[in-house]
């Protein structure tokens, strides 16, 4: 065996000692306070339905055609000819309700039990404006099935399109970077 | 990452997975299921219908306020203000203290957030 090898095996060893720690630390050995409530789990449920809403929506792009004359027969295109096309634009239409209800129960939870005082001020603003980015995405994406069928909006479908589909999300995911940064630095309240 | 096994016994704590894994996996199952149940209950119409007036029950607050409030500029700016208000509400709102942490125990922001919720909900159903 030559020193490359070792090295290689070294190397190796090494990756799979850092991710068994990392796994044991983050899921099999980490302790968390007994007795958290189930109501606890709405944050995360927030996040399961984002996940939801971005598979399916990015299953809705390859169809999806940004342009005035070719979208509302593109939309059609998914509903009647796509195999289960029909289930994902309706879980992509249903999906906010649940969302948005699922962020505002958290709120609401979070306001009335006080969690937002210091030291986590910051899991608010950051929660609040991923609120507020919601409630705007729900809005862009309305836009652009109401300016299909409409069809005289004086709107620019592309930009709505690239807004809805780039310029939201990727503040969504910065703002939600912060939010689970800082609930990964100061912990869950306790006192629940 | 914050460790919760300080000044606490063993009794005090639980191992996160599979507890707290197995309670995230359950109600999020329950979601897909309540999310399939509503696709169920609200099929979609073999033909894209025109719903101009169709707000969601989100943003009926909002529909409501533009109805009220004629001009644009107000309209915005007020929306906006809220907004900034409802973001830095922790720093509006000084501490509590003690004991003092969970907002029915503190009159004012309390009263403040009552009223608010209040006043959205009855301006959305009363129509006005």
């Amino acid at each position: 065996m030559d020193s490359n090898d070792s090295q290689v095996i070294v190397s190796e060893t090494t990756d799979k000692g850092f991710l068994r720690e990392l796994i044991e630390a983050n899921l099999t050995r980490r302790l968390i306070p007994k007795g958290l409530s189930w109501f606890g789990c709405m944050g995360g449920l927030s996040l399961v339905a984002f996940i939801i809403q971005l598979s399916t929506g990015i299953f809705l792009m390859f169809y999806f055609i940004p342009n005035i004359r070719e979208s509302l027969a593109s939309i059609q295109h998914v509903s009647h000819s796509v195999p289960y096309g029909w289930l994902i634009q309706r879980i992509h239409a249903i999906g906010p309700h649940i969302m948005v209800g699922m962020v505002f129960s958290h709120m609401l939870r979070i306001l009335f039990k006080g969690i937002y005082r210091h030291p986590r001020e910051l899991h608010w603003v950051s929660g609040a404006c991923l609120l507020i980015l919601t409630l705007l995405m729900y809005y862009t994406g309305s836009l652009l099935t109401a300016h299909n069928i409409n069809g005289h909006h004086p709107i620019h479908l592309t930009r709505i399109y690239a807004i809805h589909v780039a310029g939201i999300p990727l503040s969504m995911a910065l703002f939600m970077g912060i939010h689970f940064f800082m609930v990964r630095k100061t912990g869950i309240c306790e006192s629940l | 990452m914050k460790d919760y096994t300080k000044n606490k016994s063993p009794e005090m704590l639980e191992p996160f997975s599979p507890n707290e894994l197995f309670r995230h996996i359950i109600v999020s199952c329950f979601l897909v299921v309540v999310e399939l149940i509503a696709i169920i209950i609200f099929p979609l119409p073999f033909k894209l219908t025109s719903k101009p007036d169709y707000v969601p029950w989100f943003l009926l607050p909002l529909y409501k306020l533009n109805k009220l409030i004629h001009s644009e500029v107000v309209f915005i700016s007020l929306v906006v203000v809220c907004a900034l208000l409802f973001v830095s509400w922790p720093y509006l709102i000084p501490n509590g203290t003690g004991e003092h942490h969970n907002l029915w125990q503190r009159p004012i922001p309390f009263a403040i957030v009552i009223i608010t919720i209040t006043s959205v909900i009855t301006v959305c159903i009363l129509n006005l």
